[in-house]
């Protein structure tokens, strides 16, 4: 998978680069709108991640120019301004997603994650991880041959954590995701601390192997072994 | 007419006395001088009549009548000139506190928002104005304040983050330690990061609403089922804390309102209450109509607030308790987004003190024609409500 990045703050392009080599995507990075034009007109990609204020040719201009010559690489755009206006214009030009800076790493790669799997449904009914399972359908999941007792939150919160297992998802994420709220304020912080916890006790409970672990100041992840 | 409109009041004042007396003035000498020219040709007639000579007589009276003229029109300007020097000196005596006020005022600067403009009399004109001259120092000088204390708040609640995450770096390189302290410094700091992501996210907001640039969506909503959405969302954190959290929601109580920020309004007001309950008591969320009016009101059993807090309460940054640490106490922005939340959907947010202690938080919203889709469903659908 070929991912370019258009940004000239170098450093969030150093580490967005880091970040989606990790997970093994072919990444290249252009520090100007210019040689992201250049670059997105001229080479493959499957998904171009686009700064909106660039300096010289904007994003804006450059997702019109690529539209209008019928590239249709999907194209997530970030911005720093949260308005409304750009938001619509940008989605309306052609982009496919978009995120506001400061976002967390994970949520992006959870995006771009998303982005790549459209078209294709991979809509898993049945899901698992180590002993624990999970079915969408019959709304049951248990532990080993314990049978776990959820809550319809819980639930849906663990089945979340189980489609990005082994990867990191952050409470904006769940926030929005799981909780449907489409902005993160204090209370609903809050709720999911709880929540999580709640079901940590149910999931991990008493000598099964430890599933799901918090990483500080990042969020969650279901994953077997250390996080 | 240009030196007009830029002459002082009094130049302007003693202009206009002075016209309006030279015409009156000369109203005035026109009917006295037509009078006695009247009266001196009566007495020639009747000495004519009583069969005196009054040719030599005629001539007598002409050059009297004439030296009469030359007095009343020679005296006319003299009298206009003294008359308007005095009017002048009066119109300066009546201005002059004017001209006081002026510079009394132009000492009173931001620095010196506490000073007051003196008040002579205030009874008269001047005195009335001074009053309202220093009724708007007092306004302007209230919200200086408030935006110095904000100020101060706001960069006290930027800069501890910032200061925390540069400590936590600078300590962390200084020696080589393991990656397990390592980890534990960087997910320390992205705590910190992540507190003043939502700290700029919600000021963003704050600011944007005062500027105005915030479009709402606004629409038909019942108010005791967006409460009880709300109250079953945030009832875990009622659990945690062994409290109750008794919801008693009026049904068809519906308001004019932006969903999601009056969602954010109530979501605050009840997580306050929550926190500041002790544990094991009863929270009670209420829902009714009234009067043309919806109210949604949350009382707890909490300390109660001291009614000197509880203007300041809804202010941005404040704190009952100025100790409380960030962890527990958030950065004091809750009841500010909560009161600008319903503001901006043409409600009041108070407090009051609560029958057994604690307090009451009362949301009073004007009330609203019920929305399509609630019980009275039938009865709008046919007469043409749109989706919600």
């Amino acid at each position: 998978m070929r991912v370019l990045i258009v940004e000239d703050e170098r450093k969030l392009a150093q580490v967005l680069t880091a970040a989606l080599e990790a997970e093994h995507y072919d990444v290249v990075a252009a520090p100007t709108g210019e040689d992201g034009f250049f670059r997105a007109n001229a080479e493959a990609f499957d998904l171009v991640v686009l700064d909106l204020m660039l300096p010289g040719r904007g994003g804006l201009e450059i997702l019109r120019a690529l539209r209008q010559r019928h590239i249709q690489t999907p194209v997530l755009i970030l911005t720093a301004r949260d308005g409304v206006d750009d938001r619509v214009l940008g989605l309306d030009l052609g982009a496919d997603d978009y995120l506001v800076k400061p976002f967390a790493v994970a949520e992006l790669l959870a995006r771009i994650r998303a982005l790549l799997r459209r078209g294709r449904p991979s809509d898993v009914l049945r899901l698992k991880a180590a002993d624990l399972e999970l079915d969408v359908v019959t709304r049951r999941a248990s532990r080993g041959d314990r049978p776990l007792d959820l809550t319809a939150r819980e639930f849906e919160l663990l089945e979340y954590l189980l489609r990005h297992q082994g990867h990191l998802v952050s409470r904006e994420m769940l926030a929005r995701e799981v909780w449907r709220e489409p902005r993160r304020a204090t209370p609903i912080d809050n709720v999911i601390d709880v929540q999580m916890t709640r079901l940590r006790r149910k999931v991990d409970a008493d000598g099964s192997s430890r599933l799901i672990h918090t990483v500080r100041g990042v969020g969650f992840v279901l994953r077997e072994g250390e996080p | 007419m240009r030196w007009w409109s830029t002459a002082s009041i009094r130049l302007r004042l003693t202009a206009q006395y002075a016209l309006v007396l030279s015409l009156m003035l000369i109203v005035y000498a026109a009917a006295t001088y037509v009078a006695v020219r009247h009266e001196f040709y009566e007495r020639l007639e009747d000495e004519a009549r009583h069969g005196v000579d009054t040719s030599m007589r005629d001539l007598e009276v002409d050059a009297q009548l004439r030296e009469i003229l030359v007095v009343l029109a020679g005296g006319l300007p003299l009298v206009v000139a003294l008359a308007g020097a005095g009017g002048y000196m009066l119109a300066r005596r009546a201005l002059a506190p004017i001209d006081d006020l002026a510079s009394e005022a132009r000492r009173i600067t931001a620095d010196r928002l506490h000073d007051r403009l003196s008040v002579p009399n205030d009874k008269d004109e001047i005195g009335r104005l001074a009053a309202v001259i220093n009724d708007t120092f007092a306004r302007l000088e209230s919200s200086f304040a408030q935006l110095r204390r904000f100020t101060a708040d706001a960069s006290h609640e930027l800069r501890t983050p910032l200061a925390v995450i540069r400590g936590i770096g600078e300590v962390g390189l200084r020696e080589t330690r393991t990656p397990a302290e390592y980890k534990d410094a960087i997910g320390s700091m992205l705590e910190e990061v992540d507190r003043l992501t939502r700290l700029v996210d919600t000021l963003l907001r704050l600011s944007y609403g005062d500027a105005g640039t915030i479009r709402l969506s606004r629409g038909p909503l019942d108010l005791g089922q967006l409460t009880r959405e709300v109250t079953s969302s945030l009832a875990i954190l009622a659990e945690e804390r062994n409290q109750r959290l008794a919801v008693d929601a009026a049904d068809g109580v519906s308001v004019t309102a932006d969903r999601l920020v009056l969602r954010e309004a109530i979501a605050n007001v009840v997580d306050n209450a929550i926190k500041y309950s002790p544990q094991a008591s009863t929270i009670d969320v209420r829902v009714r109509p009234g009067n043309g009016r919806a109210s949604v009101s949350v009382a707890d059993q909490g300390s109660g607030i001291a009614p000197e807090h509880r203007e300041r309460i809804f202010d941005r940054f404040f704190r009952v308790d100025e100790g409380r640490s960030r962890d527990a106490g958030g950065a004091g922005l809750g009841l500010a987004i909560a009161r600008w939340a319903v503001e901006v959907n043409g409600g009041r947010i108070s407090v009051e003190p609560g029958a057994k202690g604690g307090s009451i938080f009362r949301i009073v919203l004007p009330l609203a024609a019920p929305p399509p889709g609630s019980q009275h469903d039938h009865a709008i659908h046919g007469s043409g409500g749109g989706e919600s």
